[in-house]
């Protein structure tokens, strides 16, 4: 990261020194601020929502300043506060070089060099800007909050490029940069915090080609991310059976999406398909390769341009060859019961989540905005560790949450 | 019969008519030399997505509030879009850093003025509302 900011630091100094400061003219500045409220019948999502939880702000700035034809610089301060899992201490969401190679009237390709979002389905490289979402929270089946940072941001170099057709628009964005795995990451793929950490040492790759069709009323995306993280166990972990050992974990990540914008109504489905595979990391995970599966539908009607209603349908496997969570289950049972019933045994319903989603946005105007959504949940698939006893959450609950949000 | 026709003959004029009525001119500075554009080019002059005119020049696109019943109307009849696509696309290029977001002008007499004085610049008015300063493009290719 260093590297890339003395990177950019250069180009500022050399392009500066060229042009006569009318560069000042293009710099944008943008930014965000959101709190959310969330209620929950049972279980924890955003902090202590069984008794209501606020723990949910969002707030960010960006600036972008043109430096010449060829030379772009953008970046992002972001601070989110998401209960349990996400403090709210600020980070660099994205520092960016774009580097125009080729333009013309048919199209430009470029480079973004730096601190990228990952182009993952239609949300993920906005995903914490309320105003850009489908709903109070992202669809967490195919951008799973208590994983985002791994899927977020990485650091690296994107290759891209937008053709303009006859009938629609090509646009590709692909590259390769090292992912941010945080604890949230650990806790999810391996269960808890253990002594030792999740590394990046290889850079992911990750990629995006959409097509827009007519001015975007059919936009059709295929995306994927595949990456590979080293897990040092620490002294502690190399408990027998039930510990880890040093290994690696491998994600490959899949999403296709599509939508259709009519001036009404609009559609749009997601489907992630997901592998995860543990290498070397033995103890409880000797057989733990998933293949998770989310699908979100949404339908969204605006009344008129202030007011819209969606309704939405989510589920997710986190083995879709185990959809019910029962063979699981009935290993981690029997693991126990050789140990003498010391394991702590996940309810099968830890395994997959289904919702209904239905909820109505208000835009006071351009900048303001207000959200509620009523979730109906079977399933907890999607809630973390970090917030819930995994071993005592309930099947069965509802959640509703509302944001006030903001951007300029 | 005859009466059938004419009264779907009326009511097919009542529901063009306003198309018609509301087409909105494209504008751009008066040093400009391009006379057409194709309707994909358009979108992706006003999707912020082409950075240059054809002789390398800068592009400096200006729009009118979402909420301005000229901008809604030329984004459906020139563009072929609603608003909220447009607005989509640039929160996605505002923030995820990919690009940037249009100059929003409050008034079309203020399109007018930043048209005609800055270099590269395209907009649109309404057909009453052109003047000698800044230059109109044609016929759609």
């Amino acid at each position: 990261m260093r590297y890339i900011l003395c990177l950019l630091f250069f180009v500022s100094i050399t392009v500066s020194a060229d042009d006569d400061g009318q560069w000042l003219d293009s710099l944008q500045l943008h930014g965000f601020a959101s709190q959310g409220l969330v209620f929950t019948t049972d279980n924890n999502f955003y902090g202590d929502s069984e008794h209501g939880s606020a723990a949910f702000t969002e707030l960010g700035i960006n600036a972008s300043l043109q430096l010449s034809s060829k030379f772009r610089v953008a970046g992002q301060l972001l601070s989110r506060h998401a209960g349990d899992m996400d403090n709210g201490s600020p980070r660099l969401d994205y520092a960016l070089l774009d580097i125009n190679l080729i333009s013309s009237m048919k199209g430009r390709l470029g480079l973004y060099l730096g601190r990228i979002k990952n182009p993952l389905g239609l949300y993920n490289d906005t995903r914490d800007i309320a105003h850009t979402r489908q709903g109070v929270f992202t669809s967490q089946v195919i951008y799973f909050d208590k994983v985002r940072d791994l899927t977020m941001s990485a650091d690296g170099v994107h290759l891209y490029g937008e053709y303009i057709l006859d009938k629609g628009t090509l646009l590709i964005q692909a590259g390769l940069g090292y992912p941010i795995p945080d604890e949230n990451v650990e806790i999810t793929y391996l269960g808890q915090n253990w002594a030792g950490s999740l590394e990046s040492n290889r850079p992911a790759m990750v990629g995006r080609v959409m097509y827009e069709h007519d001015g975007g009323r059919w936009i059709f995306a295929l995306s994927g991310a595949s990456l590979e993280l080293d897990f040092n166990a620490g002294a502690a972990d190399a408990i027998p059976i039930v510990g880890v050992n040093s290994g690696t974990l491998e994600i490959d990540y899949s999403v296709l999406s599509a939508q259709f914008n009519g001036e009404k109504w609009q559609f749009t489905s997601e489907l992630a398909i997901q592998k995860a595979s543990y290498i070397g990391i033995g103890g409880l995970f000797s057989d733990a390769d998933t293949k998770p599966l989310g699908f979100m539908v949404e339908a969204n009607y605006k009344w008129s341009p202030r007011w819209q209603t969606y309704i939405r349908n989510e589920l997710f496997y986190l083995d879709r060859e185990d959809k019910s969570g029962s063979e699981f289950n009935k290993q981690l049972q029997a693991l126990s019961d050789s140990l003498g019933g010391a394991l702590p045994v996940l309810p099968a319903h830890t395994r997959y989540s289904r919702s209904w989603i239905i909820g109505t946005r208000w835009d006071f105007n351009k900048n303001l905005m207000v959200r509620a959504d009523y979730h109906f949940n079977k399933g907890t698939a999607y809630i973390s560790a970090a917030e819930n006893d995994m071993t005592s959450v309930k099947e069965n609950w509802d959640m509703f949450a509302l944001s006030l949000s903001y951007r300029f | 019969m005859t009466k059938l026709l004419r009264c779907s003959l009326i009511i097919g004029c009542l529901l063009i008519a306003p198309n018609l009525v509301a087409a909105q001119v494209l504008i751009v500075h008066p040093a400009n030399n391009t006379t057409e554009l194709s309707r994909n080019t358009l979108r992706a002059i006003f999707a912020m997505r082409t950075p240059q005119w054809p002789d390398g020049s800068p592009l400096q696109v200006f729009v009118l509030d979402d909420s301005d019943s000229t901008h809604t109307s030329f984004c459906k009849h020139i563009l072929g879009m609603f608003p909220y696509q447009l607005r989509r696309i640039w929160d996605r290029q505002v923030f995820s850093g990919t690009g940037t977001a249009p100059i929003t002008v409050k008034t079309e007499q203020e399109m007018l003025e930043r048209v005609s004085t800055t270099k590269g610049a395209i907009g649109y008015v309404l057909p009453e509302k052109v003047d000698d300063s800044v230059k109109t493009l044609g016929e759609l290719l």
